[in-house]
């Protein structure tokens, strides 16, 4: 990269070639003030305000947009320049309605900083008011009177998130935000726009004027939800005798948030202490066999677990994190969304992954806005919702993952050794893409596409990890990374999946053992964040501790608001085992995963002006070393007849997200008119699904956007037992009405 | 040259006031003076100044109408600060003047919105929409503090005034389509690629087509080349095309299609003229059956631009979308002067659009079709495209043979380079000028990608004799010539250098100088009048023939041109034949008229200072395919800029738009 050397009010800088003069400025801690400008967008140069001067270049140039030439001298402060930003500001004050008392903004606004900045304390000129409708869009508000066209949250909203779903509706003064080609919004409510307003104009309609910022207290946490474990604000107060969260916010220069982090936090729990009962959970534990418990846990409470199995000789059980143990060992390292976003090429097998993990869709959206990169997604299920970055979509049938695999593996590794090539010459290629229907122009065009493609990575879904051969797909899959140049991502379902499976020597769950304890998970005693537990605990946001996400950093969570029940430790602490606190645990994280001896105290939370992310840190990857070996592909699994998937909606991950207001999870089964008709169903019937056994109620909506003949089913409502180590593709019997008619 | 009364019209500063009318100084620019299409205009205002041809316009009234114009048009714009409010205030500041509330306080105001504007806003239209404004308010200071003064309305405050206004911009102004250049390059630049494309198709549905191989005569005249270099503007309009195409999106139209209107409208030749004839009047709710003599669609640009510049998969996305709003297509039907007769008595209006397909004779001696390996140009491409792009008749295999083609322009490039592709042994292009010509005629990528893929140039030169043996070439008697500067200053002149000839043998002969249009169409008795070079005469601004209802755009118009002077003569053909079948008269709309007057006087000035932007900013070049990959197989040579080239290439854009403005 050439570098090129300029001076910026006198001092010599240098700037990289895809920097602004803007970006160098911030760099080096010079202040030039911008309304409109946001780092991870490109610039939407509406506000203005960042001209500079150049010597000898007539006229003032726009910062953000500019990338400098060599040896320019930039001047960022001037008489005149203060003059013009200055007249910028009183055009912008001009009808701003005088309302801060109320507005929500006040307080963190940034045309309230602006303006107190450049003393904007009188208006000697005016403009015909008009009047303007305020709106509302379901958990959003938007005020455009308050509005400021600064553009931010059309951008992010299109270039971060991909949903597009907002737009300027152009008109000069009148100009406004509509919803993209509709009256009514139709998003995935991620919420991110009300995060970058500057203004009270969009604003989150179950928060519009309950407190006033500076009423809030910030607490700095991670977000429990999904495996990506994005970095949030709980805003808490007190009031009405209890401390309670009012919203929750997110350092959006440099992070993004879901609607699920952004809305999904009341599932919060009071707690309780009953001696009897933690006595009762003691003596459980002592009697029992087995622990069965979630990822959905703090790495401390896994190595709590993890010593209870050691000391009380019982049997570990997560399925969860065993799968994805196994399904990453054959791999020498493990891709960031950071990797994601810097790619050029992606591919995506096996997963839904708009619901299952919106933080990586989101940097899937930023690699094909920003990188142009190329994203070819491999499923059953075509998705609607990704249309805008998908640029190659191949149809599989259900069940046939491990053949396409096997035949990217095939078609896209090169210099492989003896082995492997004797292994990839001998698949039965024609059978294999009869089975699956992933079709030789497909992967010619996949590989055409990847030919002038550096940056490559794959990601792996829960389709795969769920698959019968997960193994051998896995160890496929390696191949593309030893010999393809591909990056692996593997999405893990949990946000501490990956902690657990560092921590924790697990068992296989067979379901077959009597005498189980549940910690956040069914069993004969069980142990939950679930009021109508045997014994509640607190959820993770009531919780101090850490998490592993799936970047393979460790994360520290904070207490939202105080549990006054039990935790984990107070067990342990009866066991023997226990500490003072739970998070005394955190700097025994056993080291030879990848840990690090760091205290919880000194774990940071916070990323640097830069950009820097200071949270945590990340895990050593440690090179498993374990020879997989690569095994004969027998037939491929047929699915035939009435087939569903377990896939929840966007923005729900779990019981705790399905307990939130705001998140109005929907218990339908979703298809499409061709599934309507293949299973003779009609949109709001109320059915009867049935598969291995187990009956469920539902209703079945008709949803238009969705093609073929494979339905979508809720899994957050079901029973998790009878999910453990099922494929997550399952053949169903659909009855019309319930079964208890 | 203009009669005008006052003018400060660029940097000119004329001034007839109190002048007796036969002493009054002419301005130098070719300013509007028309009023709509009837009348004549007492005002023009625009970016660059003023100029009042009547004594009697009201100033004031005229620079409030101005800013209200702003106000109107904001549309295209409001998207920064400065110009979303500072034009709002200029114009209540200005209309509260002109209605007898001012105060000398405002003027001050005025100045400090204006300079605001001029120095920060987003696009040139914020900067320059206070230009004419503050020249105004200086040289007519009196008559804007008489209404401060005596509180009084403006001379003409209350009387009704027509006011015309257009947008543009100098690259719009210079593409034939006038295409909203800005718009689609901002479209890119805020990654919304839906909008750029729809901004495209507002004037010109070939996006696929015009994002490649158009020679963007915008590119000639963008403000950038003042500062640095033209902004790549051709290439960036193949991100909205692309973007829709790989991801598979139904078409972004720029609107939704009226209803049927009753109205059926017959267009012959499918080819770019006939294509946007039909989509254009389609979107206007009027039925169109097309015709085409060739078994497949689009024209020159399907069999004559080869498959490795013009990819026919792409081509046929553009085609797809005329068909997406329901247009009729009739292929392998030539239509004949006697179909002509019956088709103008079944349908409302008649596009022809029949391009020119007859390549021109060399002119040298023994010039004879039925020598064996003399082959046209038109029949050459023919043959290779329907057979590269469509597998149909025979595949080209010239392995051992040598080409000579004699040209100079896009045709001729196509035929070397197909030449080559099909593995002849040695290829030669004839060119009676130099390389600097070459170079303008077609483009820079376009003669370096050929001179690459190993086409040998000989310049200044010139095929004097055919000599074949039983009527099979064997080759060619080249002249040489030599440039002879006029002593006079004229136009230096090709002189033979006596002694200097060659003989080159060969074993084709393909002329590619120039093609001329087949009308046999066009029933004698309608003598249809034509022009001196044997196309279908218009007057260039309707396009209608000598014959009412029989309209004529394209090459058959025009004679052997570009894709996008087609696509903007049937653009305006369709608006106009829009109201034609409804009216039965042929009308231009006032914003029709005002684009062929800014036209006619150039919105771009290359003399301009450019202010506000940072120049040496490198203009961004798509990566080809490496020659030795190239020049055997017909794979698309140019692989677009990259994401990142093109925002960067995108912020390069300067969103020069203006609004011009006359006033009855």
């Amino acid at each position: 990269m050439n570098k090129i050397n300029f001076k910026l009010d006198g001092i010599d800088v240098e700037a990289s070639s895809d920097e602004t003069i803007l970006s160098v400025a911030r760099r080096v801690g010079l202040y030039i003030p911008t309304m409109c400008y946001l780092k991870k967008t490109t610039p939407s140069a509406s506000c203005r305000l960042c001209v500079v001067e150049v010597e000898g270049v007539d006229g003032m140039i726009l910062s953000c947009q500019a990338k400098p030439t060599q040896d320019i001298s930039v001047t960022t402060n001037s008489e005149a320049l203060i003059k013009e930003r200055t007249n910028i500001m009183k055009l912008y004050s001009v009808n701003h309605p005088l309302e801060c008392g109320v507005c929500d903004k006040s307080g963190e606004c940034d045309l309230q900083n602006k303006t107190a900045e450049f003393g904007i304390d009188q208006q000697s000129f005016s403009a015909k008011d008009q009047y303007r409708e305020v709106k509302e869009w379901g958990l959003l508000g938007y005020n455009p009177s308050l509005c400021i066209m600064c553009e931010k949250c059309t951008h992010v909203c299109n270039e971060i998130i991909g949903d597009d779903a907002i737009e300027i509706e152009y008109g000069g003064y009148s100009s406004t935000i509509t919803p993209k080609g509709s009256d009514t919004l139709d998003c995935t409510f991620c919420g991110e726009c009300i995060a970058v307003c500057p203004v009270g104009a969009l604003t989150s309609s179950d928060f519009h004027y309950r407190a006033n910022s500076w009423e809030l207290t910030k607490v700095p946490s991670t977000c429990p939800h999904c495996s990506a474990g994005c970095a949030l604000e709980y805003e808490v107060k007190n009031s009405h005798g209890g401390e309670k969260i009012y919203r929750v916010v997110n350092d959006y220069e440099h992070t993004t948030l879901c609607g699920a982090g952004r809305f999904g936090f009341d599932y919060i729990a009071d707690g309780s202490k009953d001696e009897m009962k933690l006595q009762s959970a003691v003596d459980a534990i002592k009697g029992a066999k087995a622990i069965r418990f979630s990822s959905q846990i703090s790495n401390e409470e896994a190595l709590m677990l993890q010593k209870i199995k050691e000391q009380q000789g019982l049997k570990l059980f997560n399925e969860d994190a065993r799968v994805y143990s196994k399904f990453t060992t054959p791999f020498s390292s493990l891709a960031t969304r950071e990797d994601v976003k810097s790619s050029d090429a992606i591919l995506i097998l096996g997963s839904r992954i708009s619901s299952d993990n919106p933080a990586i869709r989101y940097a899937i959206t930023e690699a094909s806005r920003h990188r142009g990169a190329s994203v070819v997604n491999l499923h059953p299920i075509e998705d609607a919702l990704m249309q805008n970055v998908i640029t190659q979509f191949v149809k599989y049938e259900a069940g046939s993952e491990e053949g396409v695999m096997a035949l990217l593996v095939q078609r896209l590794v090169c210099d492989v050794d003896d082995a492997t090539k004797r292994y990839l010459d001998s698949l039965d290629d024609g059978y294999l893409s009869a089975e699956s229907n992933f079709g030789e122009d497909e992967l010619d065009e996949i590989a055409a596409m990847l030919s002038r493609k550096e940056s490559r990575v794959i990601i792996l879904g829960a389709d795969l990890l769920s698959h019968p051969r997960a193994e051998n797909i896995a160890v496929l899959a390696s191949l593309l990374q030893r010999y393809a140049g591909f990056k692996v991502l593997v999405v893990a379902s949990q946000i501490n999946t990956v902690g657990v499976s560092l921590i924790c020597d697990l068992d296989l769950d067979d379901k077959s053992i009597d005498g189980t304890v549940g910690y956040g998970m069914p069993a004969e005693f069980t142990i939950s964040y679930d009021d109508s537990a045997d014994l509640q605990v607190a959820p993770l946001s009531q919780q101090e501790g850490t998490v592993v996400t799936l970047d393979h950093q460790l994360l520290p969570l904070n207490v939202a608001v105080e549990f006054n029940g039990y935790v984990l430790n107070d067990i342990a602490n009866i066991l023997g085992i226990g500490k003072r606190d739970t998070v005394d645990f955190t700097s025994e994280l056993p080291q030879s995963a990848g840990f690090k001896s760091t205290a919880f105290d000194l774990l940071e939370n916070f990323y640097q002006h830069d950009g820097l992310d200071t949270r945590g840190y990340f895990i050593d990857q440690t090179e498993s070393g374990a020879n997989s070996t690569l095994e004969d592909i027998e037939d491929l699994a047929e699915f035939n007849g009435t087939v569903i998937y377990r896939c929840d909606e966007v923005l729900q991950f779990n019981a705790l997200t399905a307990k939130c207001a705001a998140l109005g999870a929907d218990s339908a089964l979703v298809g499409s008119a061709q599934f309507a008709v293949a299973a003779r169903v009609s949109d709001g019937d109320l059915i009867t699904i049935t598969s291995a056994g187990t009956d469920r109620v539902r209703e079945f909506k008709l949803d238009n956007t969705l093609k073929g003949t494979i339905a979508l089913e809720p899994m957050v409502d079901r029973e998790p037992l009878s999910l453990l180590g099922r494929y997550r593709y399952e053949k169903v019997t659909i009855t019309k009405g319930s079964c208890d008619e | 040259m203009s009669r005008v009364y006052f003018s400060t019209w660029r940097s000119e500063q004329i001034n007839n006031i109190g002048k007796s009318e036969d002493v009054w100084e002419e301005s130098a620019y070719k300013l509007p003076q028309q009023y709509g299409e009837h009348g004549s205009a007492k005002a023009f205002i625009g970016w660059d100044g003023v100029a009042l041809y009547d004594t009697d316009v009201d100033v004031v009234r005229l620079a409030t109408e101005y800013a209200a114009q702003y106000q109107k048009y904001s549309e295209a714009c409001g998207r920064c600060a400065p110009g979303r409010w500072g034009g709002r205030i200029l114009y209540d500041l200005l209309d509260k003047i002109a209605r007898g509330d001012g105060e000398r306080d405002d003027i001050t105001h005025l100045q400090d919105v204006s300079k605001n504007m001029q120095l920060t806003s987003k696009c040139e239209i914020g900067k320059t929409v206070p230009n004419p404004l503050l020249d105004l308010l200086e040289h007519f200071e009196s008559d804007f503090l008489k209404c401060i003064d005596t509180k009084q309305p403006s001379k003409h405050y209350h009387q009704e005034i027509g006011y015309i206004a257009k947008i543009t911009a100098p690259c719009m102004d210079a593409c034939p389509a006038h295409v909203d250049i800005p718009a689609y390059i901002e479209g890119v630049r805020d990654l919304r690629f839906d909008d750029a494309l729809i901004a495209t198709r507002e004037t010109m549905p070939l996006a696929h087509t015009c994002g490649r191989v158009c020679p963007h005569p915008c590119e000639d005249e963008c403000r950038r080349v003042n500062l640095d270099e033209a902004v790549s503007i051709m290439a960036l309009k193949r991100l909205g095309a692309d973007y829709e195409t790989d991801r598979g999106f139904s078409f972004f139209h720029p609107a939704n299609p009226k209803e049927p209107n009753g109205k059926r409208v017959a267009i012959i030749g499918a080819g770019p003229a006939g294509l946007t004839t039909a989509y254009y009047l389609a979107l206007e709710g009027v039925a169109c059956d097309v015709y085409e003599e060739l078994p497949v669609l689009g024209g020159e640009v399907a069999v004559g631009v080869p498959e490795y510049r013009m990819p026919i998969d792409k081509y046929n996305q553009d085609i797809d979308l005329v068909k997406d709003v329901g247009v009729n297509f009739i292929t392998n039907t030539k239509v004949t002067a006697d179909m002509m007769r019956e088709i103008e008595s079944e349908y409302d209006a008649v596009m022809v659009a029949t391009g020119t397909r007859i390549s021109k004779k060399v002119r040298c001696e023994n010039e004879r079709a039925e020598i064996e390996g003399y082959w046209s140009a038109i029949e050459m491409l023919d043959q290779i495209n329907l057979y590269v792009k469509y597998g149909i008749g025979q595949d080209t295999d010239l392995s051992g043979k040598t080409v000579v083609c004699v040209g100079g322009g896009f045709t001729s490039m196509d035929v070397v380079r197909c030449a080559i592709r099909a593995n002849a042994s040695k290829v030669v292009m004839l060119y009676r000028r130099d390389e600097k010509t070459i170079i303008r005629n077609t483009t820079y990528e376009e003669y370096h990608e050929a001179v690459e893929e190993g086409v040998e140039f000989i310049f200044h030169s010139a095929v004097a004799k055919m000599e074949d043996e039983d009527n099979v070439l064997k080759s060619l008697l080249v002249d040489r010539f030599e440039l002879v500067p006029d002593p006079d200053g004229g136009r230096a002149q090709l002189v033979k250098i006596e002694g200097d000839s060659f003989v080159l043998e060969c074993d084709y002969l393909i002329p590619a100088v120039s093609q001329s249009a087949d009308l046999d169409l066009l029933p004698e008795e309608w003598e249809i009048e034509m022009t001196s070079w044997a196309t279908i005469k218009t007057n260039g601004k309707d396009y209608m023939t000598s014959r009412k209802g029989i309209f004529a755009s394209g090459d058959c118009e025009y004679g052997p041109m570009t894709i996008v002077n087609a696509v903007g003569q049937a653009k305006r053909a369709a608006s106009v034949m829009s109201r034609y079948v409804h009216t039965g008269e042929i009308t231009l709309s006032d914003d029709e008229v005002m684009e062929d007057q800014l036209r006619r006087m150039r919105v771009y000035d290359k003399s301009e200072k450019i202010s506000g932007y940072l120049p040496g900013m490198p203009r961004q070049s798509s990566e080809v395919l490496p020659t030795d990959i190239r020049k055997s197989n017909n794979q698309e040579v140019n692989f677009g800029l990259t994401q990142e080239q093109a925002i960067s290439e995108s912020e390069r854009c300067m969103r020069c738009y203006y609004i011009a403005m006359v006033a009855s």
